[in-house]
């Protein structure tokens, strides 16, 4: 995998504000935040999407999650947020290493804007068995 | 079902149904902490929940360990889902609180394949940058806010 911005973060290479270290898991703040208190939360294993991460650095953000919600929305004074993960490019990724946002959503509209355009589920049982069988 | 006439209270309730196994669902995959289901109201074919089994509002208040399980199944799901549709690329959101767009009142995350532009979820971005002095401050006061 091509070494990206991140590994140099993990590496000390290149500095953050960092929020959260652990010996899997890393979290700084997003130089280029949709609104004040955007945390990035990223493995310090090198995979570029989710469905390429160990089950044990994913256990290790999830773990984490909670804690730096708390903390995040503390220091922000905020309360509402939302957590966003992109995996490839057409679904707006940018650095191609797995990176979890926390994007707290101010009284003022700052934070994460979705369009949102619920469909119909007309396959639900063919699909979810196909599913459960690609497990 | 519209995702915005769906009750909150009245939603809450059917995820913990589902959760004990008293409401049906597409169900995905289940495990002890954790289950997954197709969203009824998908933005994208294969548009999948998972939920955790204990009731927490927001992830703020979901404890570690259902996290943890959470987290550590998310690829999985991502892998089998990707396989399925066909469809590599993909979103997870996780909203917090209504102001966030967060309709159902217990923690879910949404696995969402992004097959094109316009179907799956669309974000609109505004960035603000932040100078240096603020980015110091700011992350010195979450190091001090995080407690166990």
């Amino acid at each position: 995998m091509p070494e990206t911005i991140f590994d140099k973060i993990i590496a000390g290479e290149v500095p953050c504000h960092r929020v959260y270290e652990d010996e899997h898991v890393l979290a700084f703040l997003d130089i280029g935040p949709l609104s004040r208190g955007h945390t990035l939360v990223i493995p310090k294993e090198a995979r570029a999407t989710l469905g390429e991460l160990s089950d044990a650095s994913a256990a290790a953000i999830g773990r984490v999650l909670p804690r730096l919600c708390r903390a995040v929305m503390q220091a922000a004074g905020c309360s509402s947020y939302n957590i966003l993960q992109n995996n490839g490019a057409p679904a707006h990724q940018e650095v191609m290493h797995v990176h979890f946002h926390i994007i707290p959503k101010h009284d003022d509209g700052s934070g994460l804007g979705i369009i949102w355009k619920s469909g119909a589920l007309d396959d639900g049982a063919a699909l979810a068995e196909a599913i459960a069988s690609a497990l | 079902m519209q995702r915005e006439q769906v009750d909150p209270e009245y939603a809450a309730t059917i995820f913990a149904r589902i959760a004990r196994g008293e409401a049906p669902c597409y169900k995905v995959y289940e495990d002890a902490h954790v289950i997954a289901f197709l969203d009824t109201g998908a933005i994208a074919p294969g548009h999948t929940l998972v939920v955790p089994k204990e009731h927490a509002v927001t992830m703020s208040e979901l404890s570690d360990a259902s996290a943890a399980a959470l987290g550590r199944v998310l690829p999985r799901l991502c892998r089998a889902i990707a396989r399925v549709t066909g469809c590599p690329d993909c979103n997870i959101v996780q909203n917090n609180g209504r102001a966030a767009s967060q309709t159902v009142m217990h923690v879910h995350f949404h696995i969402i394949p992004k097959p094109s532009e316009t179907t799956g979820l669309q974000i609109t971005p505004s960035v603000r940058w932040f100078d240096d002095a603020e980015g110091v401050e700011l992350a010195r006061r979450m190091r001090g806010s995080l407690k166990p």
